[in-house]
Protein backbone atom coordinates (compact mmCIF):
# COMPACT_ATOMS: atom_id res chain seq x y z
CA UNK A 1 0.00 0.00 0.00
CA UNK A 2 1.97 3.23 -0.85
CA UNK A 3 2.00 5.66 1.88
CA UNK A 4 1.06 9.44 1.71
CA UNK A 5 3.59 11.77 1.97
CA UNK A 6 3.94 15.82 0.93
CA UNK A 7 7.11 17.53 0.34
CA UNK A 8 7.39 21.41 -1.04
CA UNK A 9 10.49 22.24 -3.76
CA UNK A 10 11.49 25.63 -5.21
CA UNK A 11 11.52 25.73 -9.01
CA UNK A 12 12.00 29.10 -11.43
CA UNK A 13 10.60 30.18 -14.41
CA UNK A 14 13.05 28.88 -16.95
CA UNK A 15 13.04 25.33 -15.26
CA UNK A 16 9.06 24.77 -15.34
CA UNK A 17 8.30 23.55 -18.92
CA UNK A 18 11.61 21.28 -18.52
CA UNK A 19 10.73 19.97 -15.06
CA UNK A 20 7.09 19.51 -16.26
CA UNK A 21 8.60 17.07 -19.20
CA UNK A 22 10.56 15.07 -16.65
CA UNK A 23 7.98 14.01 -14.18
CA UNK A 24 5.78 13.18 -17.39
CA UNK A 25 8.53 10.55 -18.29
CA UNK A 26 9.33 9.36 -15.06
CA UNK A 27 5.41 8.38 -15.18
CA UNK A 28 4.70 11.24 -12.51
CA UNK A 29 0.51 12.24 -12.45
CA UNK A 30 -0.25 16.14 -12.90
CA UNK A 31 -2.13 16.95 -9.69
CA UNK A 32 -2.64 20.93 -10.51
CA UNK A 33 -1.61 24.52 -10.99
CA UNK A 34 -2.33 27.28 -7.97
CA UNK A 35 -1.66 30.74 -7.52
CA UNK A 36 -0.60 32.59 -4.24
CA UNK A 37 -0.90 36.53 -4.78
CA UNK A 38 1.75 37.64 -2.62
CA UNK A 39 3.47 41.36 -2.04
CA UNK A 40 6.65 40.19 -4.37
CA UNK A 41 4.42 39.47 -7.12
CA UNK A 42 2.40 35.58 -7.59
CA UNK A 43 3.56 32.47 -6.10
CA UNK A 44 3.12 29.36 -8.40
CA UNK A 45 2.60 25.72 -7.24
CA UNK A 46 2.83 23.10 -9.70
CA UNK A 47 1.60 19.68 -7.95
CA UNK A 48 3.25 16.16 -9.01
CA UNK A 49 1.99 13.17 -7.41
CA UNK A 50 3.14 9.24 -8.14
CA UNK A 51 2.88 6.41 -5.86
CA UNK A 52 1.40 8.43 -3.09
CA UNK A 53 4.40 11.35 -2.68
CA UNK A 54 2.80 14.62 -3.88
CA UNK A 55 5.41 16.72 -5.34
CA UNK A 56 4.72 20.81 -4.95
CA UNK A 57 7.14 22.67 -6.95
CA UNK A 58 6.75 26.50 -5.96
CA UNK A 59 7.97 29.34 -8.43
CA UNK A 60 7.86 32.06 -5.95
CA UNK A 61 7.20 35.90 -6.62
CA UNK A 62 6.73 35.51 -10.52
CA UNK A 63 6.66 39.60 -11.77
CA UNK A 64 3.28 40.66 -12.80
CA UNK A 65 4.92 41.08 -16.57
CA UNK A 66 6.41 38.03 -16.79
CA UNK A 67 5.50 35.00 -19.22
CA UNK A 68 5.03 31.96 -18.15
CA UNK A 69 5.96 29.10 -20.47
CA UNK A 70 2.02 26.27 -20.85
CA UNK A 71 3.12 23.20 -20.11
CA UNK A 72 0.01 22.02 -21.61
CA UNK A 73 1.61 20.42 -24.49
CA UNK A 74 2.42 18.22 -22.02
CA UNK A 75 -0.06 17.67 -19.52
CA UNK A 76 -3.58 18.61 -21.61
CA UNK A 77 -5.43 18.90 -18.64
CA UNK A 78 -3.54 21.99 -17.44
CA UNK A 79 -5.71 24.22 -19.66
CA UNK A 80 -8.41 24.91 -16.94
CA UNK A 81 -6.11 26.14 -14.22
CA UNK A 82 -3.88 28.38 -16.73
CA UNK A 83 -6.59 29.97 -17.86
CA UNK A 84 -8.16 30.77 -14.76
CA UNK A 85 -4.81 31.84 -13.37
CA UNK A 86 -4.56 34.19 -16.20
CA UNK A 87 -8.60 35.33 -15.25
CA UNK A 88 -8.06 35.59 -11.31
CA UNK A 89 -4.59 36.50 -11.09
CA UNK A 90 -3.44 38.12 -14.18
CA UNK A 91 -0.52 36.14 -15.06
CA UNK A 92 0.43 35.67 -18.92
CA UNK A 93 0.90 32.27 -20.69
CA UNK A 94 2.16 31.63 -23.46
CA UNK A 95 0.91 28.62 -26.00
CA UNK A 96 -2.17 27.47 -23.71
CA UNK A 97 -3.20 24.66 -25.91
CA UNK A 98 -7.00 25.90 -25.48
CA UNK A 99 -6.82 29.45 -24.74
CA UNK A 100 -9.77 31.27 -24.02
CA UNK A 101 -8.07 34.68 -23.90
CA UNK A 102 -8.98 36.05 -20.87
CA UNK A 103 -12.73 34.82 -21.02
CA UNK A 104 -12.23 31.09 -19.17
CA UNK A 105 -14.73 33.01 -16.59
CA UNK A 106 -17.10 35.81 -16.63
CA UNK A 107 -15.75 38.01 -13.81
CA UNK A 108 -17.15 42.02 -13.05
CA UNK A 109 -13.86 42.63 -11.72
CA UNK A 110 -10.30 42.43 -13.32
CA UNK A 111 -8.65 40.07 -12.05
CA UNK A 112 -10.11 39.86 -8.47
CA UNK A 113 -7.66 37.67 -6.48
CA UNK A 114 -4.62 40.18 -6.94
CA UNK A 115 -6.84 42.68 -5.01
CA UNK A 116 -6.04 43.03 -1.44
CA UNK A 117 -8.64 43.47 0.19
CA UNK A 118 -8.58 46.02 3.75
CA UNK A 119 -9.09 42.26 5.51
CA UNK A 120 -5.98 40.98 4.07
CA UNK A 121 -3.87 44.02 4.51
CA UNK A 122 -5.17 44.45 8.61
CA UNK A 123 -3.71 40.42 8.67
CA UNK A 124 -0.79 41.05 7.17
CA UNK A 125 0.02 43.91 9.11
CA UNK A 126 -1.03 42.34 12.17
CA UNK A 127 1.73 39.83 11.47
CA UNK A 128 3.93 42.14 11.33
CA UNK A 129 2.95 43.54 14.70
CA UNK A 130 3.67 40.26 16.06
CA UNK A 131 7.01 39.49 14.73
CA UNK A 132 8.40 42.80 15.55
CA UNK A 133 6.64 42.65 19.25
CA UNK A 134 8.11 38.89 19.66
CA UNK A 135 11.76 41.04 18.50
CA UNK A 136 11.42 43.26 20.49
CA UNK A 137 10.94 41.34 23.79
CA UNK A 138 13.84 39.33 22.74
CA UNK A 139 15.83 42.20 22.34
CA UNK A 140 14.66 43.73 25.86
CA UNK A 141 15.32 40.76 27.08
CA UNK A 142 18.81 40.41 25.85
CA UNK A 143 19.22 44.26 27.00
CA UNK A 144 18.47 42.82 30.50
CA UNK A 145 20.63 39.94 31.00
CA UNK A 146 23.71 41.94 29.77
CA UNK A 147 22.90 44.99 32.38
CA UNK A 148 22.14 42.13 34.82
CA UNK A 149 25.95 40.68 33.71
CA UNK A 150 27.63 44.08 33.98
CA UNK A 151 26.48 45.19 37.16
CA UNK A 152 27.40 42.16 39.43
CA UNK A 153 30.34 44.65 40.91
CA UNK A 154 28.51 46.89 42.18
CA UNK A 155 27.32 46.65 46.15
CA UNK A 156 24.64 43.70 46.25
CA UNK A 157 21.87 46.64 47.51
CA UNK A 158 22.30 48.22 44.19
CA UNK A 159 22.45 45.21 42.13
CA UNK A 160 19.21 43.68 43.98
CA UNK A 161 17.44 46.99 43.09
CA UNK A 162 18.53 47.47 39.23
CA UNK A 163 17.27 43.67 38.96
CA UNK A 164 14.14 43.80 40.07
CA UNK A 165 13.49 46.80 38.44
CA UNK A 166 14.75 45.15 35.27
CA UNK A 167 12.43 42.28 36.14
CA UNK A 168 9.65 44.28 36.67
CA UNK A 169 10.47 46.14 33.24
CA UNK A 170 10.63 42.71 31.15
CA UNK A 171 7.47 41.39 33.24
CA UNK A 172 5.63 44.54 31.89
CA UNK A 173 6.91 44.48 28.30
CA UNK A 174 6.15 40.92 28.15
CA UNK A 175 2.72 41.41 29.30
CA UNK A 176 2.30 44.20 26.49
CA UNK A 177 3.88 41.86 23.81
CA UNK A 178 1.18 38.95 24.78
CA UNK A 179 -1.13 41.58 25.03
CA UNK A 180 -0.63 42.84 21.65
CA UNK A 181 -0.14 39.59 20.14
CA UNK A 182 -3.76 38.44 21.20
CA UNK A 183 -5.15 41.55 20.29
CA UNK A 184 -3.65 41.20 16.49
CA UNK A 185 -5.29 37.67 16.74
CA UNK A 186 -8.78 39.12 17.40
CA UNK A 187 -11.16 40.34 14.89
CA UNK A 188 -9.68 44.44 13.90
CA UNK A 189 -13.35 45.67 15.41
CA UNK A 190 -13.53 43.46 18.37
CA UNK A 191 -9.55 44.56 18.54
CA UNK A 192 -10.48 48.72 18.91
CA UNK A 193 -13.14 47.94 21.39
CA UNK A 194 -11.26 46.42 23.63
CA UNK A 195 -8.39 48.47 23.18
CA UNK A 196 -10.86 51.62 23.77
CA UNK A 197 -11.71 49.70 27.16
CA UNK A 198 -8.25 49.94 28.09
CA UNK A 199 -7.67 53.13 27.47
CA UNK A 200 -11.08 54.29 29.36
CA UNK A 201 -9.75 52.32 32.66
CA UNK A 202 -6.08 53.62 32.51
CA UNK A 203 -7.77 56.84 32.48
CA UNK A 204 -10.30 55.61 35.41
CA UNK A 205 -7.17 54.49 37.15
CA UNK A 206 -5.30 57.44 37.01
CA UNK A 207 -7.92 60.03 38.16
CA UNK A 208 -8.29 57.49 41.08
CA UNK A 209 -4.51 57.50 42.13
CA UNK A 210 -4.80 61.52 42.16
CA UNK A 211 -7.92 61.60 44.11
CA UNK A 212 -6.14 59.22 46.80
CA UNK A 213 -3.24 61.73 46.94
CA UNK B 1 -18.46 13.36 -45.41
CA UNK B 2 -20.53 16.81 -44.71
CA UNK B 3 -18.80 20.07 -43.77
CA UNK B 4 -18.47 20.59 -39.92
CA UNK B 5 -20.40 22.50 -37.93
CA UNK B 6 -20.16 23.94 -34.30
CA UNK B 7 -23.20 23.36 -32.30
CA UNK B 8 -22.65 24.99 -29.22
CA UNK B 9 -24.32 22.58 -25.86
CA UNK B 10 -25.05 24.02 -22.89
CA UNK B 11 -25.12 25.76 -20.48
CA UNK B 12 -28.82 25.41 -20.51
CA UNK B 13 -29.72 21.96 -21.29
CA UNK B 14 -32.31 19.57 -19.96
CA UNK B 15 -29.41 16.62 -19.14
CA UNK B 16 -27.20 18.95 -17.32
CA UNK B 17 -27.49 19.23 -13.67
CA UNK B 18 -25.19 22.38 -13.51
CA UNK B 19 -23.95 25.07 -16.15
CA UNK B 20 -21.59 23.71 -18.58
CA UNK B 21 -20.86 24.76 -21.98
CA UNK B 22 -19.62 22.45 -25.01
CA UNK B 23 -18.92 23.63 -28.44
CA UNK B 24 -19.09 20.25 -30.63
CA UNK B 25 -17.33 20.31 -33.85
CA UNK B 26 -20.02 18.09 -36.23
CA UNK B 27 -19.24 16.24 -39.45
CA UNK B 28 -22.95 15.07 -40.41
CA UNK B 29 -23.50 13.13 -36.52
CA UNK B 30 -20.82 12.58 -35.57
CA UNK B 31 -18.31 15.07 -33.22
CA UNK B 32 -14.99 15.23 -34.54
CA UNK B 33 -13.72 17.77 -31.78
CA UNK B 34 -15.21 19.50 -28.62
CA UNK B 35 -13.89 22.65 -26.35
CA UNK B 36 -15.46 22.72 -22.54
CA UNK B 37 -16.20 26.12 -21.32
CA UNK B 38 -17.11 26.58 -17.38
CA UNK B 39 -16.85 30.10 -15.64
CA UNK B 40 -21.09 30.83 -15.30
CA UNK B 41 -21.09 30.57 -11.62
CA UNK B 42 -17.66 31.71 -10.15
CA UNK B 43 -18.43 32.95 -7.07
CA UNK B 44 -15.41 33.74 -5.36
CA UNK B 45 -15.23 31.34 -2.48
CA UNK B 46 -11.79 31.35 -2.17
CA UNK B 47 -11.12 34.56 -1.99
CA UNK B 48 -13.32 34.62 1.42
CA UNK B 49 -10.82 32.84 3.10
CA UNK B 50 -9.59 36.77 3.66
CA UNK B 51 -12.55 38.00 5.55
CA UNK B 52 -13.32 34.22 7.81
CA UNK B 53 -11.19 33.26 10.28
CA UNK B 54 -9.73 29.39 9.95
CA UNK B 55 -12.72 27.96 11.82
CA UNK B 56 -15.35 30.26 10.56
CA UNK B 57 -14.23 28.98 7.27
CA UNK B 58 -15.14 25.90 7.21
CA UNK B 59 -18.79 26.47 6.75
CA UNK B 60 -17.58 28.05 3.42
CA UNK B 61 -15.96 25.23 2.30
CA UNK B 62 -18.80 22.84 2.57
CA UNK B 63 -21.17 25.25 0.88
CA UNK B 64 -19.09 24.94 -2.66
CA UNK B 65 -21.18 22.60 -3.39
CA UNK B 66 -24.06 20.66 -1.77
CA UNK B 67 -23.11 17.13 -2.83
CA UNK B 68 -19.50 17.28 -1.67
CA UNK B 69 -20.38 19.05 1.47
CA UNK B 70 -18.98 16.64 4.09
CA UNK B 71 -15.79 16.07 1.42
CA UNK B 72 -15.22 19.84 1.04
CA UNK B 73 -15.22 20.09 4.85
CA UNK B 74 -13.39 16.86 5.80
CA UNK B 75 -10.59 18.02 2.99
CA UNK B 76 -10.19 21.40 4.25
CA UNK B 77 -9.94 20.59 7.91
CA UNK B 78 -7.56 17.50 7.03
CA UNK B 79 -5.59 20.25 5.51
CA UNK B 80 -5.33 22.74 8.13
CA UNK B 81 -5.14 20.15 10.50
CA UNK B 82 -2.01 18.81 8.48
CA UNK B 83 -0.93 22.76 8.27
CA UNK B 84 -1.06 23.49 12.55
CA UNK B 85 0.28 20.07 13.48
CA UNK B 86 -3.44 18.62 15.42
CA UNK B 87 -3.78 15.49 15.93
CA UNK B 88 -6.93 14.49 15.72
CA UNK B 89 -8.88 12.03 17.85
CA UNK B 90 -9.38 7.85 17.14
CA UNK B 91 -13.14 8.26 17.36
CA UNK B 92 -13.15 11.56 15.58
CA UNK B 93 -11.44 10.10 12.06
CA UNK B 94 -13.88 7.07 12.53
CA UNK B 95 -17.23 9.51 12.48
CA UNK B 96 -15.74 11.63 9.54
CA UNK B 97 -14.87 8.41 7.40
CA UNK B 98 -18.61 7.18 8.47
CA UNK B 99 -20.33 10.34 7.56
CA UNK B 100 -18.25 10.66 4.71
CA UNK B 101 -19.12 7.11 2.94
CA UNK B 102 -22.66 8.21 3.46
CA UNK B 103 -22.17 11.03 1.56
CA UNK B 104 -20.57 8.95 -1.17
CA UNK B 105 -23.41 6.49 -1.14
CA UNK B 106 -26.11 9.44 -1.63
CA UNK B 107 -23.79 10.96 -3.98
CA UNK B 108 -23.66 7.94 -6.17
CA UNK B 109 -27.61 7.37 -6.00
CA UNK B 110 -28.26 10.88 -6.76
CA UNK B 111 -26.00 10.17 -10.03
CA UNK B 112 -27.57 7.14 -11.02
CA UNK B 113 -30.51 8.99 -10.70
CA UNK B 114 -29.96 11.37 -13.17
CA UNK B 115 -28.77 8.97 -15.40
CA UNK B 116 -31.19 6.60 -15.65
CA UNK B 117 -33.44 9.66 -16.38
CA UNK B 118 -30.89 10.97 -19.50
CA UNK B 119 -31.73 7.38 -20.63
CA UNK B 120 -35.18 7.46 -20.46
CA UNK B 121 -35.71 4.90 -17.33
CA UNK B 122 -37.68 7.53 -15.26
CA UNK B 123 -39.07 4.98 -12.79
CA UNK B 124 -35.55 3.65 -11.88
CA UNK B 125 -34.99 7.73 -11.48
CA UNK B 126 -37.44 7.56 -8.67
CA UNK B 127 -35.95 4.39 -7.07
CA UNK B 128 -32.51 5.77 -6.63
CA UNK B 129 -34.04 8.64 -5.25
CA UNK B 130 -36.48 6.86 -2.79
CA UNK B 131 -32.91 5.21 -1.67
CA UNK B 132 -30.98 8.16 -1.17
CA UNK B 133 -33.78 9.80 0.92
CA UNK B 134 -33.15 7.35 3.54
CA UNK B 135 -29.41 8.25 3.58
CA UNK B 136 -30.29 12.01 3.89
CA UNK B 137 -32.27 10.23 6.74
CA UNK B 138 -29.20 8.96 8.27
CA UNK B 139 -27.71 12.53 8.05
CA UNK B 140 -30.40 14.08 9.67
CA UNK B 141 -30.38 11.76 12.25
CA UNK B 142 -26.82 12.15 13.24
CA UNK B 143 -26.07 15.42 12.50
CA UNK B 144 -29.61 17.50 12.03
CA UNK B 145 -29.01 18.94 8.13
CA UNK B 146 -29.56 16.76 5.10
CA UNK B 147 -27.40 18.06 2.81
CA UNK B 148 -24.91 20.57 4.42
CA UNK B 149 -23.82 18.87 8.03
CA UNK B 150 -21.27 21.03 9.55
CA UNK B 151 -20.22 18.23 11.49
CA UNK B 152 -16.34 18.27 11.01
CA UNK B 153 -13.80 21.41 12.52
CA UNK B 154 -10.93 21.80 12.68
CA UNK B 155 -9.36 19.51 15.25
CA UNK B 156 -12.28 16.78 15.49
CA UNK B 157 -16.58 16.98 14.72
CA UNK B 158 -18.94 18.31 16.33
CA UNK B 159 -21.24 15.39 17.45
CA UNK B 160 -20.73 11.78 18.16
CA UNK B 161 -23.01 9.14 17.18
CA UNK B 162 -23.73 6.83 20.14
CA UNK B 163 -23.59 2.91 20.02
CA UNK B 164 -27.25 2.78 19.10
CA UNK B 165 -27.55 4.91 16.76
CA UNK B 166 -24.53 3.14 14.83
CA UNK B 167 -26.23 0.15 14.96
CA UNK B 168 -29.32 1.88 13.86
CA UNK B 169 -26.89 3.07 10.56
CA UNK B 170 -25.94 -0.78 9.91
CA UNK B 171 -29.65 -1.67 9.99
CA UNK B 172 -30.89 1.01 7.63
CA UNK B 173 -27.51 0.21 5.23
CA UNK B 174 -28.55 -3.48 5.24
CA UNK B 175 -32.04 -2.23 4.04
CA UNK B 176 -30.92 -0.79 1.57
CA UNK B 177 -28.63 -2.79 0.37
CA UNK B 178 -31.43 -5.51 -0.52
CA UNK B 179 -33.71 -3.01 -2.21
CA UNK B 180 -30.49 -1.26 -4.09
CA UNK B 181 -28.58 -4.36 -5.34
CA UNK B 182 -32.25 -5.44 -7.25
CA UNK B 183 -32.11 -1.79 -8.77
CA UNK B 184 -28.55 -2.50 -9.45
CA UNK B 185 -29.18 -6.13 -11.23
CA UNK B 186 -32.01 -4.39 -12.95
CA UNK B 187 -29.79 -1.68 -14.77
CA UNK B 188 -26.89 -3.75 -15.29
CA UNK B 189 -28.47 -6.16 -17.05
CA UNK B 190 -31.14 -4.06 -18.78
CA UNK B 191 -30.79 -4.09 -22.68
CA UNK B 192 -32.16 -0.29 -23.39
CA UNK B 193 -29.61 0.43 -20.91
CA UNK B 194 -26.22 -1.77 -22.40
CA UNK B 195 -28.17 0.06 -25.73
CA UNK B 196 -26.92 3.46 -24.97
CA UNK B 197 -24.05 2.32 -22.44
CA UNK B 198 -21.69 -0.33 -23.81
CA UNK B 199 -19.20 1.09 -26.09
CA UNK B 200 -19.97 4.48 -25.98
CA UNK B 201 -17.10 7.25 -24.75
CA UNK B 202 -14.49 4.66 -24.61
CA UNK B 203 -10.94 6.16 -22.91
CA UNK B 204 -8.44 3.64 -23.36
CA UNK B 205 -6.21 3.41 -19.92
CA UNK B 206 -3.07 4.56 -21.80
CA UNK B 207 -5.26 7.89 -22.62
CA UNK B 208 -6.27 7.76 -18.70
CA UNK B 209 -3.49 7.91 -17.71
CA UNK B 210 -1.66 10.26 -20.15
CA UNK B 211 -4.93 12.74 -19.25
CA UNK B 212 -4.06 12.22 -15.12
CA UNK B 213 -8.07 11.76 -14.93
CA UNK B 214 -9.23 10.90 -11.57
CA UNK B 215 -12.14 9.05 -9.65
CA UNK B 216 -14.40 6.72 -11.18
CA UNK B 217 -14.07 7.96 -14.68
CA UNK B 218 -10.45 6.67 -14.58
CA UNK B 219 -10.99 3.73 -12.54
CA UNK B 220 -13.73 2.35 -15.12
CA UNK B 221 -10.77 2.81 -17.38
CA UNK B 222 -8.58 0.39 -15.31
CA UNK B 223 -6.84 2.70 -13.29
CA UNK B 224 -6.60 1.22 -9.73
CA UNK B 225 -5.75 4.95 -8.39
CA UNK B 226 -7.92 5.78 -5.01
CA UNK B 227 -6.96 8.34 -2.57
CA UNK B 228 -8.52 5.82 0.16
CA UNK B 229 -6.25 3.00 -0.65
CA UNK B 230 -3.14 5.18 1.23
CA UNK B 231 -5.06 4.22 4.36
CA UNK B 232 -4.80 7.60 6.19
CA UNK B 233 -7.49 8.37 8.78
CA UNK B 234 -9.73 5.52 9.78
CA UNK B 235 -9.09 3.82 6.13
CA UNK B 236 -6.21 2.43 7.52
CA UNK B 237 -8.08 0.07 9.81
CA UNK B 238 -10.05 -1.29 7.03
CA UNK B 239 -8.90 -5.33 6.54
CA UNK B 240 -8.42 -4.87 2.89
CA UNK B 241 -9.50 -1.62 0.72
CA UNK B 242 -9.13 -2.81 -3.05
CA UNK B 243 -9.92 0.24 -5.84
CA UNK B 244 -13.18 -1.09 -7.61
CA UNK B 245 -11.93 -1.00 -11.39
CA UNK B 246 -13.24 -2.04 -14.46
CA UNK B 247 -11.27 -2.88 -18.10
CA UNK B 248 -14.21 -2.06 -20.34
CA UNK B 249 -13.57 2.37 -20.77
CA UNK B 250 -16.85 2.80 -22.10
CA UNK B 251 -19.77 4.75 -20.60
CA UNK B 252 -21.65 1.45 -18.76
CA UNK B 253 -18.31 0.66 -16.99
CA UNK B 254 -18.48 3.88 -15.34
CA UNK B 255 -22.07 3.15 -14.45
CA UNK B 256 -21.15 0.01 -13.09
CA UNK B 257 -17.78 1.23 -11.40
CA UNK B 258 -19.97 3.37 -9.35
CA UNK B 259 -22.71 1.40 -8.57
CA UNK B 260 -20.17 -1.00 -6.89
CA UNK B 261 -18.48 1.59 -5.36
CA UNK B 262 -22.25 2.05 -3.38
CA UNK B 263 -21.94 -1.43 -1.95
CA UNK B 264 -18.01 -0.85 -1.05
CA UNK B 265 -18.76 2.35 0.94
CA UNK B 266 -21.94 0.21 2.69
CA UNK B 267 -19.29 -2.42 3.52
CA UNK B 268 -17.11 0.22 4.63
CA UNK B 269 -19.39 2.17 7.02
CA UNK B 270 -20.37 -1.41 8.59
CA UNK B 271 -16.92 -2.38 9.02
CA UNK B 272 -16.02 0.68 10.77
CA UNK B 273 -18.68 1.03 12.42
CA UNK B 274 -17.99 -2.02 14.69
CA UNK B 275 -14.51 -1.01 15.15
CA UNK B 276 -15.37 3.17 16.44
CA UNK B 277 -13.57 3.45 19.75
CA UNK B 278 -14.23 5.05 22.80
CA UNK B 279 -12.69 8.74 23.59
CA UNK B 280 -13.00 12.51 22.60
CA UNK B 281 -14.62 13.73 19.61
CA UNK B 282 -12.00 16.49 19.18
CA UNK B 283 -9.21 18.23 20.35
CA UNK B 284 -9.03 22.09 21.12
CA UNK B 285 -7.16 23.77 18.01
CA UNK B 286 -5.44 27.42 19.75
CA UNK B 287 -2.99 30.05 18.06
CA UNK B 288 -2.39 30.73 14.37
CA UNK B 289 -0.96 28.97 11.31
CA UNK B 290 2.54 30.37 11.43
CA UNK B 291 3.57 32.67 8.54
CA UNK B 292 4.89 31.17 5.41
CA UNK B 293 3.58 27.66 6.50
CA UNK B 294 2.30 26.01 3.33
CA UNK B 295 0.06 22.43 3.52
CA UNK B 296 -1.14 20.54 0.83
CA UNK B 297 -3.60 17.19 0.85
CA UNK B 298 -5.57 14.54 -1.28
CA UNK B 299 -9.01 13.46 -1.02
CA UNK B 300 -10.99 10.98 -1.97
CA UNK B 301 -14.28 12.82 -3.19
CA UNK B 302 -17.43 10.63 -4.72
CA UNK B 303 -16.12 12.47 -8.21
CA UNK B 304 -12.73 11.72 -7.30
CA UNK B 305 -9.41 13.20 -5.92
CA UNK B 306 -9.64 16.96 -4.93
CA UNK B 307 -6.61 18.64 -4.18
CA UNK B 308 -6.71 21.07 -1.37
CA UNK B 309 -3.82 23.60 -0.55
CA UNK B 310 -3.35 26.08 2.29
CA UNK B 311 -0.99 28.82 3.30
CA UNK B 312 -0.71 30.64 6.84
CA UNK B 313 0.34 34.24 7.66
CA UNK B 314 0.42 34.15 11.16
CA UNK B 315 -2.85 35.36 11.96
CA UNK B 316 -6.46 33.32 12.43
CA UNK B 317 -6.80 34.61 8.20
CA UNK B 318 -5.42 32.20 6.07
CA UNK B 319 -3.21 33.67 2.93
CA UNK B 320 -4.82 31.37 0.63
CA UNK B 321 -7.44 28.31 0.76
CA UNK B 322 -7.04 26.37 -2.38
CA UNK B 323 -9.56 23.46 -3.64
CA UNK B 324 -8.60 21.83 -7.22
CA UNK B 325 -12.08 19.40 -7.87
CA UNK B 326 -11.89 16.63 -9.48
CA UNK B 327 -14.46 17.75 -12.42
CA UNK B 328 -11.14 20.02 -13.22
CA UNK B 329 -9.06 17.53 -13.66
CA UNK B 330 -11.77 15.05 -15.84
CA UNK B 331 -12.39 18.03 -17.85
CA UNK B 332 -9.56 17.14 -20.62
CA UNK B 333 -10.75 13.24 -20.89
CA UNK B 334 -14.06 14.11 -21.52
CA UNK B 335 -12.96 16.33 -24.19
CA UNK B 336 -11.20 13.40 -25.53
CA UNK B 337 -14.05 10.86 -24.83
CA UNK B 338 -16.75 13.38 -26.89
CA UNK B 339 -14.53 13.02 -29.78
CA UNK B 340 -15.41 10.79 -32.69
CA UNK B 341 -19.00 10.06 -30.58
CA UNK B 342 -22.29 10.28 -32.03
CA UNK B 343 -23.91 13.30 -31.51
CA UNK B 344 -26.85 11.59 -29.97
CA UNK B 345 -24.32 9.97 -27.51
CA UNK B 346 -23.05 13.21 -26.06
CA UNK B 347 -25.63 13.83 -23.31
CA UNK B 348 -24.83 10.12 -21.77
CA UNK B 349 -21.01 10.39 -22.23
CA UNK B 350 -20.98 14.36 -20.18
CA UNK B 351 -23.11 12.61 -17.54
CA UNK B 352 -21.52 9.43 -17.04
CA UNK B 353 -18.29 11.71 -16.11
CA UNK B 354 -20.63 12.98 -13.30
CA UNK B 355 -19.53 16.75 -13.86
CA UNK B 356 -19.59 19.20 -10.96
CA UNK B 357 -19.00 22.48 -12.28
CA UNK B 358 -20.21 24.66 -9.14
CA UNK B 359 -17.77 22.92 -7.09
CA UNK B 360 -15.21 23.14 -9.91
CA UNK B 361 -15.69 26.79 -10.67
CA UNK B 362 -15.95 27.57 -6.68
Amino acid sequence: MPQFKQDFSPLSIEAIHEVAAARKSEGYRYVQTLAVNTEDGVDLVYSFMKDGALDNEVVSGVPRDAVIPSITDVFLEAFVFENEIHDLFGVHFEGIAIDFGGNFYHLSVKEPMTIISPEQKAARDKARKIAAAKAAKEAKAKKAAEQAGAQEAPAQAAEAATAAAAGAAEDAAAKEAELEAKLANMDPEKAAKVRAAMEAKAKKAAAAERKGE
Amino acid sequence: MGKSTIIPFGPQHPVLPEPLHLDLVVEDETVIDCIPQIGFVHRGLEKLVETRDYNQFIYVAERICGICAMGHSLGYAETVESLMGVEVPRRAEYLRVIWHELSRIHSHLLWLGLAADAFGFESMFMHCWRLRERVLDIFEKTTGGRVILSVVRVGGVNRDIDDAMLREIVNVLDGIKDDYTKIMNTLLTDTSVKNRTVGVGFISKEAALDLSMVGPFSRASDVPYDVRSFGRGAYGELSDFQPVTDAQGDCFARVKVRCLEVLQSIEIIKELAAKVPAGDISVAVKGAPAEGAQASNVLEQPRGECYYYARGNGTKYLERMRMRTPTSQNLAGMATALKGCDLADVNMIVLTIDPCISCTER
